[in-house]
């Protein structure tokens, strides 16, 4: 069998690479290992008649304008606002926050004012923050590839000197200092920090933790209604529509190469599918360390490839219940988006946990969505799933993954939501925890790390995931990584997979 | 002296705080012709680097306690061997371990190969690699600290080919070595090791550079790139050597001040500032707390920033941004100081009696975790319980500094936050606990530690600040992290010594290229002001 392009994995960015490359008019085969596309974004039953929207459960990063001309919304994809998030208190009743500030003006009318003038700053430097995010970025495999950077960095002058010089100085800085300089309570501060983390081996106290934020802010917009798995629906009809194949199951799948150059791709059962293009979609130390032929790569890349930092700190629980998510703070009201974790500090300690490779405490913080409260099909009548995000559980655990541990971190979860949700042990009815070993396990990403590469300020844009391979083209001739570990960032953004496709219809 | 106009100026420059850097801003002024008046508030010339005879017979060089990167140009500029600056090479690197083991590392490379081959022979190999990769950037980073901060947002033809120079510097550096930079930019001084070395026994120690003077871990992006400071030190030319000044660091600002005098700038010592002077929006003189008051050309302050801005001036001069900026400047000091004067050398365990071994800097860090330990402990208000240690013996090198047979055990400690949860004013009371932590720690390495202590000094940060007017017990006046270098240092834009103030500079260490025996600040300042022609 013979096609123009190769993607392997089908997850939100290999289908958008396809989808892509397919409207240039590219035949195009998409090879999943698992039996389901979509990747993290896959939305799985964990219960019988219980459904996730996908591991990663935030879709407000999609690149509505990278995706565009794939006309998404045509094949049923929905877009929205990112619904209000509460922020509860034990002791109060928290804050609930939306992109007006929500109620928190009633916390601190201080806080409320320093929204206002953040979103403000935010709004003024969004448009450059994505213009570097959205545009490629070259590879720097020598001094003299700086002067197209040395060109940008005079469209950052034009930013103006004060804005300019604020991100300057604010990029390295940790979230918590960052966020302090706006708002005194710390109940805004620790819900706004918690996404700067997601994807990073960080905590809100470790420096450049704001310039995983502000990727992020740059990056964020309307969200997918359905969330993750919704977007995946679309991008696999609209794959299908533009006659891509999408074969699912074949794990083991081999990239072959032959003089320098990636040939095609090896199934598990000996058949051979060659291409011009392959690209993957798998994360960077996957692809270039597993997937092709060993030997195949001079050993200073391997080694180069090899250090790229994959530490995953993710872990995720499902919760099905046969109610509804009752807070005590917020008596009858529904809550699609919480996040739980009353101070910075928290977060911090957390993530001091997986420092020393060792279990949470007790009581992680939590960032949670309930995709129910708006989409009811996703569980029985009456009942509820809840998607718990935990970030400071480390892949690398000295007492190891085992089912103890994993139930323990189980425990520790619901003994967390249940200090502000009472009910919650006698709605339960299912439960499903994922530790990173665990994702790496099903959805085979290098050390559980759920953004193929952790952000940090060295592992982003010209650096992401390593130098000389941020413009998409792997050092193998023919192979060009389009995953979360390639610009412009991890998560649900579809711009690795959109960027990597576009390259090769442009050249 | 008296200007044109007929007003009476006493000075062309009048230099607050007699610290290394107001001394020698105020040497090249004098140097120049100008006349200079430095003004310092204690009895003793120095400022944080100055030696105290504080116990009968022992001279402790009471905070800053080794010398790296003194400027080779200051040392020549300002004849500082011909009065008296003595510099003595440390000899060794030592890491005793709690479970017997050690490791030091020498000048010599071979030698230096063979210890770390004990912990892991990959190391062993790699450790040469390194010094050179790491090398190379230090010569680059070395011409940035020599000349003021260019600022990147400014159209000045002169700062824009002072940047286009770095430029192609840059340009000229392979692949490799770029993503190196970048990545000793970036990076946490652990995950930068760790793509080298697979031995925390070697981390451990090699780690702690990043961290001096933050209230940052070993494991916080942004601490690798103090890696360098490590290869910048240059002492007669010998790359790396860190070094001891004989008779206690204040000798290096007593040989500067000597020879400020020499080109006959005045030094007052007791002579504390109240306030800096201003007329028409312009800063002309200071006030001292006993009422006199001082005229000068231009004020030049040597004194931390936010110390200078809102307590020295005054809020009412400034705007709010640069105020605003000034206030978030980070300063929060996380280090200590405990010097001992003991009756006998310390024996350790690991490597027992007198030996060359201890006549280097012996660093207390046995591994990586045991550093993210001590800083987490910090992290939420408490001094650590196992700090790190930085721990010299100057009077094995120096004998001028302790009776016969008797030694001085300077140990720098790590960390001891400002902000402690009982709050910084709460010090004085855990002053003693903190000193006990300190030598409990020691004591663990070298039994009978304890025994041979004639007397303790005991710095907390909140000593630092009142006694050495240090704010927030910050030794580098200032965190020396991305967000406060080089053209940001200390306020964005704000950064080549100038401020918005009218006849107000700074030449201290909170401006670039920062904290340290360097003289950097100092020197460059008084060349800018020259070069400007404010005097």
């Amino acid at each position: 069998m013979a096609a123009d392009c190769i993607v392997l994995g089908a997850s939100h960015n290999g289908l958008a690479a396809a989808a892509t490359l397919a409207a240039g008019g590219r035949r195009v085969v998409v090879i999943e290992p698992r039996d389901v596309v979509g990747g993290l974004c896959a939305g799985e039953e964990f219960h019988p008649g219980y459904r996730t929207t996908g591991l990663l459960h935030d879709s407000e990063t999609l690149l509505t304008d990278l995706v565009g001309p794939l006309d998404l919304p045509a094949r049923g994809l929905g877009l929205r606002e990112p619904p209000r998030l509460l922020v509860p208190r034990l002791e109060a009743s928290g804050v609930v926050l939306s992109n007006s500030g929500g109620d928190l003006a009633k916390v601190s009318p201080a806080d409320a004012h320093a929204w206002g003038r953040r979103r403000k700053f935010l709004d003024k430097v969004r448009p450059f923050l994505r213009k570097q995010l959205l545009a490629p970025t070259p590879a720097i495999d020598s001094g003299a590839a700086l002067g197209p950077l040395a060109r940008r960095a005079v469209g950052l002058r034009r930013l103006g000197r004060k804005d300019m010089m604020e991100l300057l100085r604010i990029a390295p800085t940790c979230v918590d200092d960052w966020l302090g300089e706006w708002f005194e309570s710390p109940l805004v501060r620790a819900a706004l920090a918690a996404p700067a983390l997601t994807g990073t081996w960080m905590g809100p106290r470790s420096p450049g933790s704001t310039a995983a934020l502000l990727v992020r802010e740059a990056l964020s917009g309307r969200e997918a209604a359905g969330g993750p798995a919704a977007l995946v629906a679309a991008l696999e009809r609209t794959c299908l529509s533009y006659r891509v194949k999408i074969r699912t199951g074949e794990a083991g799948a081999r990239i072959r190469v032959e003089g320098g150059r990636a040939r095609g791709v090896e199934l598990a059962s000996g058949e051979y599918i060659s291409a011009n293009v392959i690209f993957s979609a798998h994360d960077p130390k996957t692809t270039l360390l597993k997937l092709v032929p060993p030997g195949t790569l001079p050993l200073k890349i391997e080694e180069t490839v090899g250090q790229i930092r994959t530490r995953g700190l993710t872990a995720k629980v499902h919760l099905a219940l046969d109610g509804p998510l009752e807070f005590t703070c917020r008596p009858g009201e529904r809550f699609e988006r919480i996040r739980v974790g009353e101070h910075p500090l928290d977060l911090e300690r957390a993530f001091d946990n997986a420092k020393y490779r060792r279990l949470p405490a007790e009581h992680p913080p939590m960032d949670i969505r309930v995709p129910t409260v708006s989409d009811p099909s996703l569980a029985p009548d009456g009942g509820h799933v809840v998607s718990i995000l935990l970030h400071g559980i480390p892949y690398h655990l000295d007492a190891g993954w085992s089912d103890e541990t994993r139930a323990s971190l189980g425990e520790k979860t619901l003994a967390s939501l249940e200090r502000y949700c009472p009910k919650l042990r006698d709605q339960l009815v299912g439960m499903e925890v994922l530790t990173p070993a665990d994702i790496e396990a099903r959805y085979g990403v290098d050390s559980g790390q759920v953004y193929h590469a952790e952000h940090a300020l060295d592992q982003l844009w010209i650096a992401r995931p390593t130098f000389g391979m941020a413009d998409h083209a792997s050092p193998i001739e023919g192979l060009y990584l389009s995953g979360a570990g390639s610009h412009p960032s991890g998560g649900v953004t579809c711009g690795p997979g959109v960027l990597a496709a576009r390259r090769v219809l442009e050249a | 002296m008296s200007a044109a106009n007929g007003k009476a100026n006493d000075y062309d420059a009048v230099i607050i705080g007699g610290g290394h850097n107001g001394l020698a801003a105020a040497a090249y002024l004098a140097k120049a012709g100008r006349k200079v008046v430095v003004l310092e508030r204690r009895h003793v010339l120095g400022g944080a680097a100055v030696s105290e005879e504080i116990y009968p017979g022992f001279t402790y060089s009471v905070c800053s306690y080794v010398v790296s990167l003194l400027r080779p140009w200051i040392i020549r500029d300002l004849n500082l061997t011909k009065h008296g600056l003595h510099l003595i090479p440390l000899e060794c690197s030592f890491l005793p371990l709690p479970d017997g083991r050690s490791l030091a590392r020498w000048p010599d490379a071979n030698r230096t190969r063979d210890e770390i081959s004990q912990f892991s022979v990959a190391d062993a190999e790699m450790y040469g690699v390194f010094g050179m990769h790491v090398g190379k950037l230090a010569r680059f980073a070395k011409n940035v600290i020599d000349k003021p901060a260019p600022d990147p947002t400014s159209f000045d033809p002169a700062q824009l080919s002072q940047l286009l120079n770095m430029g192609k510097q840059l340009r000229g550096l392979s692949d490799d070595l770029l993503a190196l930079q970048y990545k000793l930019m970036t990076m946490s001084a652990v995950d930068f090791l760790d793509e080298w070395f697979e031995s925390d026994v070697l981390k451990g120690p090699m780690s702690v550079s990043g961290i001096i003077g933050t209230m940052l871990g070993v494991r916080s992006p942004g601490t690798a790139y103090v890696l360098l400071h490590h290869y910048m030190g240059e002492i007669d030319g010998s790359s790396r050597a860190w070094g001891l000044s004989k008779g206690g660091t204040g000798q290096v600002s007593m040989a500067i001040a000597r020879s400020a005098e020499a080109f006959g700038a005045e030094i007052r010592t007791e002579a504390p500032v109240a306030k800096i002077l201003m007329k028409k929006g312009q800063a002309c003189g200071v006030v001292l707390e006993n009422g006199d008051e001082i005229k000068a050309k231009v004020v030049v302050s040597g004194c931390e920033p936010r110390l200078t801005f809102l307590k020295l001036l005054g809020e009412e001069h400034l705007d709010d941004d640069f105020t605003a900026s000034l206030k978030r400047y980070k300063l929060r000091g996380s280090s200590g100081k405990v010097n001992l004067a003991v009756d006998r050398l310390p024996n350790f365990t690991s490597r027992p009696g007198d030996g060359p071994w201890l006549r280097g800097d012996i660093a207390i860090a046995p591994g990586i975790d045991y550093l993210e330990r001590a800083y987490d402990e910090a992290k939420y208000g408490d001094f650590s319980s196992r700090p790190y240690l930085n721990v010299v013996i100057p009077s094995l090198m120096d004998p001028s500094v302790a009776p016969p047979g008797k030694h001085v055990i300077s140990c720098f400690v790590q960390y001891a936050p400002y902000h402690i949860k009982e709050g910084p004013e709460f010090w004085p009371q855990r002053r003693e606990a903190f000193g006990d932590a300190v030598v409990d720690t020691l004591a663990e390495y070298c039994p009978g530690l304890k025994e041979s202590i004639l007397h303790r000094q005991v710095l907390t940060p909140w000593d630092l600040e009142q006694e050495f007017g240090l704010t927030e017990g910050n030794i580098f006046h200032g965190e020396l992290t991305p967000d406060q270098l080089l053209f940001q240092r200390p306020v964005s834009g704000w950064a080549r010594y100038k401020t918005p103030v009218k006849g107000l500079w700074l030449c201290g260490s909170g401006a670039h290229p920062g904290g340290g025996i360097m003289g950097g600040p100092g020197g460059l300042a008084a060349k800018e002001m020259l070069k400007r022609g404010v005097i």
